[in-house]
């Protein structure tokens, strides 16, 4: 067992409806491996950074699950066909899957899945570090002047 | 042969420096200030980051562009 992140792009346009069909097949596949959904966490809408498929936003969801490859693949083989999905990316986490405090993880899964807005905590963090992107400038024209 | 000014500045890992600032390619914010206005990840030698962090931050980057939260060319604001 492993512990992968997955960050999943669907289409602007779909149903909260169809985006929790798409979810709930997902953690079949995992069940069926004997494995485990943690985490799921929708960002909601975003501007891509760039286009893809000629869509400007996508609906972001963040999932994090414990599972074996075969999900993985199977996974992603059905992304691959789905017409609603942008575009996916798995990262491996863990090796080897350790459970960090059971019982706190399914509380946190269930209101997760309640909560559609999840994305105030995430927005705040990030502002305060770009504030010093000011500062970031300085060595680089620095650099420039070694050059001449 | 003309002499080189040779301009010296300490330069200290700004992730070793401030732990609390967590490299993540979730987090297109931070990583936004180590890439050019074109998108290019810019060099050690100039951020003066430490090889570990540099390796972080690299893949952190080519993470986020490739699941467009940040831009491969860096002209499009995103």
């Amino acid at each position: 067992m492993r512990r992968y992140e997955m960050i999943t792009i669907i289409k602007a346009d779909v149903a909260e409806d169809e985006i929790n069909t798409i979810l709930d097949r997902m953690e079949k596949i995992i069940q069926e491996e004997n494995g485990e959904v943690l985490k799921v966490d929708k960002w909601g809408l975003r501007k891509l950074a760039y286009l893809i498929r000629k869509e400007q936003q996508g609906f972001y969801i963040l999932t994090e699950y414990a599972g074996t490859p075969a999900a993985v693949n199977e996974i992603e083989r059905i992304y691959k066909i789905d017409e609603r999905i942008l575009k996916y990316m798995t990262i491996k986490l863990q090796d080897v899957y350790i459970a960090d405090e059971p019982s706190e993880d399914e509380d946190q899964e269930e209101s997760d899945l309640e909560e559609t807005e999840t994305d105030s905590s995430e927005a705040e963090v990030p502002e305060a570090v770009a504030t010093d992107s000011s500062e970031a400038d300085v060595p680089e024209a620095d650099a420039i002047d070694k050059a001449e | 042969m003309k002499k080189k000014k040779i301009f010296h500045r300490a330069k200290v890992c700004r992730f070793c420096a401030d732990r609390d600032i967590i490299i993540d390619y979730k987090d297109p914010k931070v990583l936004r200030s180590f890439v050019s206005e074109r998108g290019k990840i810019i060099p050690r030698r100039i951020f003066g980051t430490c090889a570990k962090h540099q390796r972080e931050l690299t893949e952190a980057i080519k993470r986020a562009r490739q699941i467009a939260l940040m831009s491969y060319s860096g002209s499009m604001q995103g």
